[in-house]
């Protein structure tokens, strides 16, 4: 158990944190707060996460005050919000929401979604840009969901993006980390940080995101809409930790053929 | 006098301020931003804006919510 959690510390350890904008992160994990059964289990299931970065949604206040405040539940001294513009259509829509968001007085943090389409949730790229360049103009640290285009990356970043978020599949799909070989790529040209956004499903994408060299990873639904959101945090907690190492660790070159790993020499004769 | 406040009409105290809105709609103003006919209205304002008859509001917050 002790050496278990010293290798934890490792990969945490201060000289690889998660940096952007003159922040650091220990934690590589960035979780949704949306879809949870209650506010007390998406609190219980950020605990175990052990993520320090929170994506909030930008929403009209409840007028009737029947339902309890999200912030209630965000310990703001542990958790860095990020503020969403989930729902906008256009750079119009998604810049007008986060200068909103920036009044709340809480973040000036954005991260970025302008959807192109209802149905796969895809970025719409072009409005995508304008609206980074409008942004990082108006002073805002921001962080744009994007496809795992390289091209498009590296106009985000040039841009003045904090990061690029790829998607590894769509929004919600939980199919995992479709084109890793397009991540390898972005991740090859990025100056920025990667942190894969959307599409992990299980522990081991989450992982396969890390192997591959990202620098985060940021999910919603595959914890909150598991049987056992708090579970899978943890789990999720484990396995960014684990790909980080991994990928830090350097993994063996893939071989068709077998190489023993015992000595030949010595062998008993029978 | 009717205002529209989050697309819903809603009737106030004449001359009200943003701050007497919200106070009486038992909102924490540290946790919301408050457009008024589509201009940014900030805090340090809120006491001094007074409101008029059919003055178009919208007060937002964060909510849950990941992607999508």
């Amino acid at each position: 158990m002790r050496d278990e959690g010293a290798r934890e510390d490792k990969a945490m350890e201060k000289s690889d944190t998660l940096k952007f904008a003159g922040r650091e992160f220990r934690s590589r994990l960035i979780v949704g707060t949306g879809k949870y059964p209650d506010h007390r289990s998406m609190q219980r299931a950020h605990e175990a996460s052990g993520a320090e970065i929170v994506t909030v949604a930008v929403r009209r206040v409840n007028l009737d005050r029947t339902q309890e405040s999200l912030l209630d539940y965000i310990d703001a001294k542990k958790y860095t919000l990020l503020p969403n513009t989930a729902g906008c259509y256009t750079a119009e829509e998604a810049i007008k929401t986060a200068i909103l968001a920036r009044e709340v007085g809480l973040s000036d943090m954005v991260k970025l979604e302008v959807i192109g389409d209802q149905r796969t949730l895809f970025p719409d790229n072009e409005e995508l840009l304008k609206a980074t360049k409008v942004l990082v103009k108006e002073g805002f640290v921001v962080l744009p969901y994007t496809n795992d285009d390289p091209v498009m990356a590296k106009k985000l970043e040039d841009a003045g993006a904090a990061a690029v978020m790829p998607l590894g599949a769509p929004i919600g799909s939980g199919l995992g980390i479709r084109n890793p070989y397009n991540i390898k790529i972005i991740l090859e040209a990025a100056r920025v940080p990667v942190i894969v956004d959307a599409g992990v499903g299980t522990a081991s994408d989450a992982t396969i995101a890390m192997e591959l060299g990202c620098d985060g990873v940021l999910m919603n639904t595959g914890i909150a809409c598991a049987k056992d959101p708090v579970a899978m945090a943890e789990a999720m907690r484990h396995a960014v930790i684990a790909g980080r190492l991994a990928y830090l660790a350097g993994r063996i070159p893939k071989k068709l053929y077998a190489t023993a790993s015992s000595p030949l020499e010595g062998m008993v004769e029978l | 006098m009717e205002l529209m406040v989050n697309g819903k009409k809603l009737e106030v105290t004449d001359g009200a301020t943003i701050t007497a809105l919200l106070e009486e709609l038992n909102i924490n103003p540290l946790r919301v931003a408050v457009q008024l006919n589509l201009e940014i209205i900030k805090r340090e304002r809120y006491d001094k804006t007074t409101l008029r008859a059919g003055d178009k509001l919208e007060i937002i917050t964060f909510m849950a919510g990941g992607s999508e």
